[in-house]
């Protein structure tokens, strides 16, 4: 293949404070192709997409655009030098119309006016050249996610672009908008652009690109062309590492069903979604994100409604969107985000731990704050966390010590059924290993956990059993002997069982 | 005129339009002094000051910032002016245009800096630099007024001055000054910008637009149009002292947002925001005309403000709703 080296990318490197983002990323695009860009979460692909898009740095290596050094540094600059980026939240301005969107802040000019009948005319005849005929002078705002992607790829052409990048462009996408966009993406490589997407559903990769890059930990596995690898080859690149870190998996006694999960369904979100989750096991939840699992644990536990199917504890039907309910049931749900949902951020330690337990602190007419102390106590020596002050702001401790106090807060309601969302998330590994010991421990005390988690050795170390999900729906329920990491990949990338 | 129709107000400039012809119409059956010359010239008179301050602050509020300063500025410059006449009695009409919009901009540069450059809420700065200009006043003006004949006859002169029995000189620039922002903010980068930020500051961002320099200036621009309404303020009044214009910030923000100028940004016209001024000036005008008590005044004000709100958002619920069903038909 003769074709233009458009890009190169070379050794590439960023930190982000202390943590390494990339650490010697390579990537070379030519003219007229589709390149993927694949890689587990925290792999680095987005940390390269905004390199090129002119909002981050790189701190080392080297980028080369045609034969010219790649100016980084602004948003401004990537765009000069031929540059496209589609976000995955399409950043449109929703109160101006399409037209304007496309030619924002490069307006045709007559004289000293811009010239809105060229304008429209112009973006008219991008949305054609597309095959998706939308009305220029209509405003953006309640356009679908399918048709702002193509306005801003319309924009990508009117900047005469010829790297376009898109991050997880079919995320959002329904089946049919993914064929309209695919069908784009062809147009595009036919008029001799360039297309570097990341996607989660390698389906779709093998189906529409020519090259695949493969990122992990922040480096280039490996660069193929698609005809030279295959679906298995690539997720081995994905996982590479052995299960490094040692889950210290108990064996523990497994009871009664404690809770039972029936054709639940939100047709938002998922599908007639069915598991139980017996007492001392702990079940994990896997998938990509945004495959509707944590929507799941949300229904569980009330925040949300569902329209269809049933919730049962110890045999008995739980009223569906009540927490109130729900944890009257003793179900605790430790929510995904903790700085949003879990803790009250300028709150002390002690009113956090003590926020769902006040029965256990109130005298007989006020709150007994001995009793505030003494709880926050036995929590703190039981899970460790490390605290100035038990008045201390949990904003002012350390994410591993802030997830802490959200479990021990809702270790504190007593409860027979722990939900957690991924409960490492952004911790290190030291206080990982420590959370992996508490939610054992959880397990061992006889109670039901449900664990949704995103990182795979956290999965397959911790769990008895795993559910995969996909798309709202649930594709695969492995026990723990017959789980690997590329079962779990494969099911939650394609929805196929067997790998 | 073709340059009017180029300006083509969109439909809710066009509503505000016949709403505002309809109450003065209605004001006018009830008490037919009110559609006299004497009444239409007293109604674009007395809401010369606000339109011209809305104007000044819709390309903020479209930005979705605010300025609440304004009225201090009013009041700083036209002390100030009143101040400099009185010393300096060959002064006319001339300096008082000259140095009213430049000492406004100074209080708009304060104000741009801190909120562009700073990033720092501008509900909280220009809530800050309210009382900080209205305490400079207080300081420099030491309790002391100024009348009539201390100011330039020429300006007073300028202040009586009415075209065609009807159009008083200040409303004529007010005019000029929103057709002029109503072209630029439609026909110029820099206007189209500032709905962008309103619109969607991040996306403005990542597009490379130069947001800095679009917020800093439409606080001075604002500031400038502060500091000749002060101008205003004394050919209307012809006295001033250091409580000048106390306390009307609001009334220009309820102008501008009741002229369809969105509190939230993204949308909205010089041409709506004058309009809302007018319909505030007249719907005043009309109760006292139908002999409601005066007390009642700020009350109806603020029902004004949450009856033009809700018709905002029950029209924007309307068109969303109107997409959607759009959207699901397409898809059928």
């Amino acid at each position: 293949m003769a074709r233009d080296l458009l890009l190169q990318m070379k050794g590439v490197q960023k930190r982000f404070g202390g943590a390494i983002a990339l650490r010697g990323t390579d990537l070379s695009i030519r003219a007229g192709e589709i390149h993927a860009l694949l890689g587990e979460n925290g792999a680095g692909k987005s940390t390269m997409l905004k390199i090129l898009a002119g909002v981050h740095v790189n701190d080392g290596g080297t980028i080369e655009l045609g034969s010219k050094p790649f100016i980084t540094g602004s948003p401004q600059a990537s765009i000069e030098q031929g540059i496209a980026v589609i976000y995955q939240e399409p950043s449109l301005f929703l109160d101006l119309t399409l037209a304007e969107n496309v030619f924002i802040g490069r307006q045709p000019m007559k004289g000293i006016a811009i010239d809105w009948a060229q304008a429209q005319t112009e973006a008219a005849r991008l949305f054609a050249e597309l095959g998706v005929p939308l009305d220029p002078k209509r405003l953006a705002r309640g356009l679908s996610i399918a048709d702002q992607q193509v306005v801003e790829i319309a924009k990508a052409l009117s900047m005469n672009a010829n790297i376009i990048l898109m991050d997880e462009p079919t995320a959002a996408l329904s089946a049919s908008e993914v064929e309209r966009l695919m069908t784009v993406m062809k147009s595009l490589k036919a008029a001799n652009k360039a297309v570097i997407f990341v996607s989660h559903r390698l389906d779709e990769v093998f189906a529409i690109s020519d090259y695949i890059t493969v990122m992990r930990d922040g480096a280039t596995v490996s660069e193929n062309a698609v005809s030279v690898t295959d679906l298995q080859k690539v997720i081995k690149e994905m996982v590479g590492r052995e299960l490094t870190e040692l889950f210290p998996k108990t064996e523990n006694k497994i009871g009664e069903i404690a809770l039972e999960v029936k054709d639940l369904t939100n047709p938002a979100y998922f599908r007639n979604i069915s598991f139980s989750v017996r007492r001392g096991e702990i079940v994990a939840l896997a998938g990509l994100v945004g495959s509707g699992r944590s929507e799941v644990a949300r229904a569980i536990f009330g925040i949300d409604k569902y329209t269809a199917g049933t919730v049962k504890v110890n045999g008995k039907e739980l009223a569906k969107g009540s927490p109130v309910a729900a944890m009257a049931e003793k179900i605790a749900l430790v929510p995904e985000d903790r700085r949003q949902q879990g803790l009250f951020m300028i709150a002390g330690v002690d009113r956090n731990i003590s926020m769902e337990s006040f029965d256990r602190i109130k005298g007989k007419l006020f709150i007994n704050f001995k009793k505030e102390r003494a709880l926050t106590e036995i929590w703190r020596d039981k899970l460790s966390i490390k605290y100035a002050a038990p008045t201390n702001p949990v904003e002012s401790l350390s994410g591993g010590n802030q997830q802490k106090t959200v479990l021990a807060k809702w270790l504190a309601t007593d409860p027979d059924i722990l939900i957690v969302d991924e409960p490492t998330r952004g911790i290190d590994v030291g206080t990982k290993a420590e959370v992996h010991k508490l939610i054992n421990a959880a397990a061992g005390e006889g109670k039901a956990v449900l664990m949704i988690s995103s990182e795979l050795p956290e999965v397959l170390g911790m769990a008895d059993r795993i559910i995969v999900m996909r798309e709202g729906h649930k594709v695969a329920e492995l026990s723990r002997k017959e789980a690997t990491q590329e079962k779990v990949i494969a099911a939650a990338t394609t929805g196929s069982k067997g790998a | 005129m073709n340059f009017l129709s180029r300006l083509k107000p969109s439909g809710r400039e066009g509503s505000l339009g016949i709403i505002l012809i309809v109450t003065i119409g209605i004001t006018g059956l009830i008490n037919p002094r009110f559609l006299t010359g004497d009444g239409t010239r007293d109604l674009f008179t007395s809401t010369a000051v606000v339109a011209l301050l809305a104007i000044g602050m819709a390309p903020i509020i479209i930005m979705r910032h605010i300025d609440l300063s304004v009225a201090s500025t009013v009041g700083l410059t036209a002390w100030f002016i009143a101040d400099l006449c009185a010393k300096h009695p060959d002064f006319t009409w001339v300096q008082c245009f000259i140095i009213g919009p430049l000492i406004g901009m100074v209080v708009g540069i304060i104000n741009g800096l801190l909120v562009a450059g700073l990033r720092l809420p501008s509900l909280v700065v220009t809530l800050g630099t309210l009382y900080i200009v209205r305490g400079a006043v207080y300081v420099i003006s030491n309790s002391v007024d100024y009348n009539a004949q201390e100011m330039p006859p020429s300006l007073l002169r300028l202040g009586q001055k009415v075209y065609f029995g009807v159009m008083p000189f200040t409303f004529v620039l007010v005019i000029f000054a929103m057709l002029v922002t109503a072209w630029f903010m439609k026909y110029r980068k820099a206007g189209r910008d500032c709905y962008a930020i309103g619109s969607n500051t991040h996306a403005a961002d990542l597009v490379g637009l130069k947001v800095f320099r679009r917020v800093f200036l439409a606080y001075v621009f604002s500031g400038a149009m502060a500091g000749l309404a002060g101008v205003f303020y004394i050919m209307r009044f012809a006295q001033v002292d250091s409580t000048a214009f106390y306390g009307q910030e609001l009334a220009v923000v309820a102008a501008a947002v009741i002229g369809g100028v969105t509190i939230a940004g993204g949308s909205g016209t010089t041409i709506g925001a004058t309009i809302g001024a007018l319909l505030v000036q007249t719907i005043q005008g009309g109760l006292a005309a139908i002999g409601v008590d005066a007390f009642w005044k700020s009350a109806i004000n603020g029902l004004l403000l949450i009856v033009a709100i809700y018709a905002d958002r029950t029209l924007a619920r309307k068109s969303e709703n109107a997409l959607l069903a759009q959207r699901i038909k397409e898809r059928a």
